[in-house]
C-alpha cells in the first residue's frame, strides 16, 4: 500500500532520503563495550524477533551507541517480545510442527514411564487394602492411556498419510524410513522383547538387571518411534488442514495424558505412603526419581501441546 | 530536548509522525523524533514498537541491501495518524483556551 502523505517516498529497491546513515552527525560516544553488551542483549529476543529485526538493531546501536540504556532498553523489550511476539512473525505451521514433534517425544517418554508404572505395579498386583485410591488410580491410568493413545492416533493419522504418501511419490526413502519409524521400532522392540524373555526368562519373569536393560531398550524404541516423525516434519514441513488436526490432537491427548499421569503420582505416592514393604516403595529415593521424571515429561508434553493447538486454532 | 513530561507522547505515534515525512531507518527515526519532538526513543523502545506498528499494517518496511531498512508509513497509519492528531488538536485547544481564560497564559 502506497502512504498518501509521503511526497518524498520512493520506490522499493532505492534509497530513500532518511535512510543514509548519520554517523557523521552523531556518531557513538558510548564505550564500545556497551555497544557490545547491547548488542549481547539481543540474545534474549526470540529467534523469529532477531531474525528479522536483529540486523536493523545493530546497525542502530552501531550508530547511536550504546551505553547503559540502550543495554537496559534493549534486553527489557525482549520480554514482551516473548510474552506478546508481534503478529507478523508468527509462522503457525512451523509452530505446530514444532510443537508436535517436541510433544510427541515427551509423550512417548511418558507412555514408557507409564508402562513401567503398570509393569511394577499393576501387573504385580500391588493394592493398598483399606485404601481404594491406588486401585481407583489404576483404573483411572488405564482408561487415560487408552484414551490419549487413541486420540493422538486417530489425530496424527491424517497427517501421517498425508506425509507418507509426498514421501512415497517423491521418492524419498529416507523421510519413508522416518515416517515407519513408530511402527518399525515397536515391532522390533517386541520380537528382541520375546526373545530376551524366552532365553533368559525364568517362572516369574527376567531379574533385575535384564529388567533395567529390557525397559532402557524399551525407552530408546519409544525415543525412535517418535523422533521418526519429528524429524520427517521438519524435513517435509507438512502444512494445512492434517496439521492443524494433529495439533489440536495432541492438545487433548497431552491433557487425557495429564490426568494418566496424575494417576501415577497418586497410585506411587499412595503405595509409599501405605504399603511401602513392596519392592523399590520402602525408600522414597526411586519412586522420588520416578515421579520426578513423570512430572518433567507431563511438563513439557502439555506445554508443547498447548501451544501447538494454540497455533492451530488461532485466527490465520 | 528530552523530558519526562513526554509520557502523553506514546512512542507508536511519534514515529507515525515521523516516518508522514517521509521513509527512515531506525537511526533517522531517532534523529528526527529528538531533533523535531524532544524525546529521545531507545533501540528497544523504536524496534518494539516499530515490530507492533508492522503487525498491524501501520507501517512497512522498504527493500534494501543494508542493514539500515528503511520504513515507511502506509495508508492505514497515515488514516491512524490523521485521527490521532485530530484529537490531540482539539485536546491542545481546549487547553490553550482555557489557561488563556482562567491564567491570562498568552501561549509560549
Amino acid at each position: 500500500m502506497r502512504p498518501p502523505t509521503s511526497p518524498g517516498a520512493t520506490p522499493p529497491g532505492s534509497t530513500p532520503p532518511g535512510s543514509a546513515p548519520h554517523r557523521s552527525t552523531l556518531p557513538g560516544t558510548a564505550p564500545p563495550g556497551s555497544t557490545r553488551l547491547a548488542r549481547a542483549a539481543l540474545a534474549l529476543y526470540p529467534p523469529s524477533w532477531r531474525a528479522r529485526y536483529g540486523d536493523e538493531v545493530r546497525a542502530l546501536l552501531d550508530d547511536s551507541g550504546g551505553g547503559p540504556s540502550a543495554v537496559a532498553s534493549v534486553a527489557w523489550r525482549a520480554v514482551p517480545a516473548w510474552i506478546c511476539p508481534p503478529r507478523h512473525l508468527h509462522d503457525r505451521p512451523a509452530r505446530m510442527r514444532s510443537s508436535l514433534a517436541t510433544a510427541l517425544a515427551a509423550w512417548s517418554m511418558l507412555t514408557g514411564l507409564g508402562l513401567v508404572f503398570a509393569q511394577l505395579t499393576q501387573l504385580q498386583g500391588f493394592t493398598a487394602p483399606g485404601h481404594p485410591e491406588v486401585r481407583w488410580a489404576y483404573a483411572v491410568f488405564d482408561v487415560s492411556l487408552a484414551l490419549s493413545a487413541l486420540v493422538a492416533g486417530f489425530g496424527g493419522l491424517p497427517l501421517w498419510l498425508l506425509m507418507l504418501r509426498r514421501a512415497w511419490r517423491e521418492r524419498r526413502p529416507r523421510d519413508m524410513v522416518y515416517l515407519l519409524l513408530p511402527l518399525i521400532a515397536p515391532a522390533a522392540y517386541l520380537a528382541a522383547l520375546i526373545v530376551t524373555i524366552k532365553l533368559l526368562g525364568r517362572a516369574n519373569g527376567v531379574g533385575p538387571w535384564w529388567f533395567l536393560v529390557v525397559a532402557l531398550a524399551g525407552f530408546a524404541a519409544a525415543a525412535a518411534a517418535a523422533a521418526g516423525p519429528g524429524l520427517a516434519l521438519r524435513r517435509l514441513q507438512p502444512r494445512g488442514p492434517a496439521l492443524r488436526v494433529a495439533a489440536a490432537a495432541a492438545g487433548v491427548a497431552a491433557a487425557v495424558m495429564a490426568v494418566a499421569a496424575a494417576a501415577i503420582v497418586v497410585a506411587v505416592v499412595g503405595l509409599c505412603l501405605w504399603e511401602h514393604h513392596f519392592a523399590g516403595y520402602h525408600h522414597g529415593t526411586l519412586p522420588g526419581v520416578y515421579l520426578a521424571l513423570v512430572v518433567a515429561a507431563t511438563t513439557v508434553t502439555t506445554v508443547s501441546a498447548a501451544r501447538g493447538t494454540r497455533a492451530a486454532l488461532a485466527e490465520p | 530536548m528530552t523530558d519526562r513530561l513526554d509520557r502523553w507522547a506514546d512512542p507508536p505515534l511519534l514515529v507515525l509522525a515521523s516516518l508522514a515525512g517521509e521513509p527512515k531507518h531506525g537511526y533517522a527515526i531517532t534523529q528526527d523524533v529528538a531533533e523535531t519532538m524532544g524525546v529521545r526513543l531507545s533501540a528497544g523502545t523504536l524496534y518494539a514498537v516499530i515490530a507492533r506498528l508492522e503487525a498491524r499494517g501501520l507501517i512497512e518496511p522498504l527493500e534494501t541491501d543494508d542493514r539500515r531498512r528503511p520504513y515507511r508509513i502506509t495508508m492505514a497509519g497515515a488514516q491512524a495518524l490523521a485521527q490521532q492528531s485530530e484529537r490531540m488538536s482539539k485536546v491542545a485547544s481546549v487547553a490553550r483556551e482555557r489557561l488563556s481564560t482562567s491564567l491570562g497564559w498568552a501561549g509560549a
